[in-house]
């Protein structure tokens, strides 16, 4: 399989600003590898590096072992998927799926094959008369995507690409995408701001903020083992408990609750809310601090704000924390 | 119907009539029988119609007019979109300096342009030249194109680009597939008023014109001047028409793109 991508050391200065900062990261041949940070971190600049439209200062990129750090972007063979689509408003669907075919001397009926096909596999067969203006923001982007896998590039590159769509159709789309990478077999760089996004698409995700990346790793190992504070708070929800110099992280739904007279944490409920099919109750300890707790399974006697409880956990449900 | 209404009315109605009233004097004046500029003309006649197609002085200088603004669109056509590339799209200190300098020559008076180019190309030997016409006026065209196709520049989404080197396009064809078909409303709006501009100019065509070149504005002006030849009436009739088709198409062709 090919389609390994190797960004060696990237550094990338900006008058004023460091986006980059020595970033370097293998992504394996046919994996799934998220860039996942707030806005700011780098994970889009990272991403246009690879892509070829930004220089970086120093550094380089490698895919299959080749350095393409000077290369121009339309040399690269890299696909890549744009947060607004970037559809071509002059060209109907089927000439915007054609585009990168013809760049490459395809014609006549292998052309008409191969965009046929592209069109097929994100099912919009039927629409290659039509304009991008006349189609929904999802089949814009199915439109985008058949585009950037048309020519069969060895990696394809995703900025944000599920960003402008609303919640349903965004999850119809994390699965789609899945399916096309498991049915394409190559290299995907998803870039995204959004963790649940991450954790559920990803072979491995990297994590990036201020131009570093602060941990790599499969979802499970990010969730259940952040490498800091800031991994853990980033990933779903967290307790984090100071305790002898480090921290101790507990999971919302490794957290119970318990009657005030049994061993834990000496708590108050502050808030009990009913989220679908289980409770997520908020306790307050002495110092101020506020932990959470979720559980499916109701409880014989439901809480009430201002009971005092207790919160504890089993000893292999909690991880230790680098401070 | 409230009384403002009719007032705004009536005042739109006056403003309209005064500003094609010419139209309405030189139409009826070019189908005159008289020798003279007359209106209303007592007999009517194509008489000088027949003249502007029959006399080479008029043929020639309508061919000139024709050839130079031509040249003109296309070169300015060319200039322009370059100079409004460098400056919507470039990050560079003199960017200002720049930009003033492609729009002074539509800040600067005619005559002064006139006086100083017939200077200059009296010498170079390019007075009377299509050649010399072909770079004045491209001069006072190129800002009408910059001014045009820079706001299509700006509202030009460059991710279409990025887009497009992506999928394998080089620069030249990104430029020629994606960038030059989405800003071609603002070219076509540079190239009306780039034809039009030179089509139309006056003022250093007469500092340029002479025996072996004239243009058309420069002959009706001197067709008023020297003798009262209603030619020129007939001559601004046909010129009202091509400049009405000229907007038209250009209009037309707008609404189809939309």
């Amino acid at each position: 399989m090919t389609g390994a991508v190797d960004v060696r050391a990237v550094t990338k200065r900006y008058p004023g600003s460091l986006a980059l900062d020595e970033v370097s990261l293998h992504v394996a041949a046919g994996e799934f590898m998220t860039l996942l940070g707030s806005s700011g971190s780098g994970k889009s600049t990272l991403l246009n590096v690879v892509a070829g439209f930004t220089e970086p200062t120093s550094g380089s990129v490698l895919v299959d072992d080749a350095d393409i750090t000077g290369v121009p972007p339309h040399r690269r063979e890299l696909g890549m998927v744009f947060q607004h689509y970037a559809l071509f408003p002059h060209m109907n669907v089927f000439e915007n799926v054609a585009f990168p075919l013809r760049r490459r001397k395809v014609r006549g009926a292998e052309l008409r094959r191969r965009v046929g096909d592209a069109l097929e596999v994100v099912e919009l067969g039927a629409l290659g008369e039509r304009r991008p203006a006349q189609l929904s923001g999802g089949q814009q982007q199915r439109v985008a995507l058949a585009r950037a896998i048309v020519f069969q590039p060895r990696v394809l590159l995703m900025d944000e690409p599920l960003g402008a769509l609303d919640k349903r159709l965004r999850e119809q789309l994390q699965l789609e995408i899945k399916r096309l990478h498991r049915e394409l077999g190559i290299t995907f760089v998803f870039v995204t701001h959004d963790q649940e996004e991450a954790l559920t698409m990803s072979d491995r995700v990297a994590l990036l903020r201020e131009g570093r990346i602060v941990q790599v790793g499969t979802p499970q190992e990010l969730y259940e083992t952040p490498a800091s504070r800031y991994v853990a708070e980033f990933l779903g929800e967290s307790n984090l408990l100071d305790e002898d110099g480090g921290l101790l992280l507990v999971r919302p739904q490794h957290l119970r609750i318990g009657p005030p007279d049994g061993p834990g944490l000496r708590a108050v409920v502050r808030e009990v809310i009913y989220v679908g099919g289980g409770l997520r109750i908020e306790v307050e300890r002495p110092g101020g601090q506020r932990l959470v707790a979720r559980t499916t399974v109701r409880p014989e006697e439901l809480p009430r704000p201002g009971d005092e409880v207790v919160a504890h956990w089993s000893e292999h449900d909690s991880v230790n924390v680098p401070a | 119907m409230r009384p403002g209404r009719i007032a705004l009315w009536v005042l739109a109605a006056l403003t309209a009539v005064y500003l094609v009233l010419p139209v309405f004097i030189v139409i009826p004046t070019s189908f005159s029988a008289s020798s003279f500029l007359e209106f209303p003309p007592k007999e009517w006649s194509g008489r000088w119609y027949e003249n502007f197609f029959t006399d080479p002085v008029w043929l020639d200088s309508a061919l000139a007019s024709l050839r130079v603004a031509v040249l003109v669109t296309l070169l300015s056509l060319v200039l322009g979109t370059a100079a409004a590339l460098g400056m919507v799209r470039g990050r560079y200190r003199l960017r200002a300096l720049v930009s003033g300098l492609v729009m002074a020559p539509v800040l600067v008076p005619y005559v002064i342009v006139g006086l100083a180019v017939y200077a200059t190309f009296l010498e170079l030997g390019l007075t009377q030249t299509t050649l010399g016409f072909v770079l004045v006026h491209t001069a006072l065209a190129v800002p009408y194109v910059v001014i045009t196709v820079s706001s299509s520049l700006v509202s030009f989404d460059r991710r279409l680009e990025q887009a497009a080197m992506s999928l394998g396009a080089g620069p030249v064809s990104t430029f020629a597939r994606v960038t030059l078909p989405l800003i071609a409303p603002g070219l076509a709006g540079g190239a009306v008023f780039a034809f039009v501009t030179s089509f139309d100019e006056v003022v250093t065509g007469v500092f340029l014109s002479g025996p072996d070149l004239t243009t058309l504005p420069v002959q009706m002006w001197s067709g008023v001047r020297v003798q009262i030849d209603p030619t020129v009436a007939a001559v601004s009739t046909m010129l009202l028409l091509v400049t009405l088709a000229v907007f038209a198409t250009a209009g037309l062709l707008r609404r189809r793109k939309s």
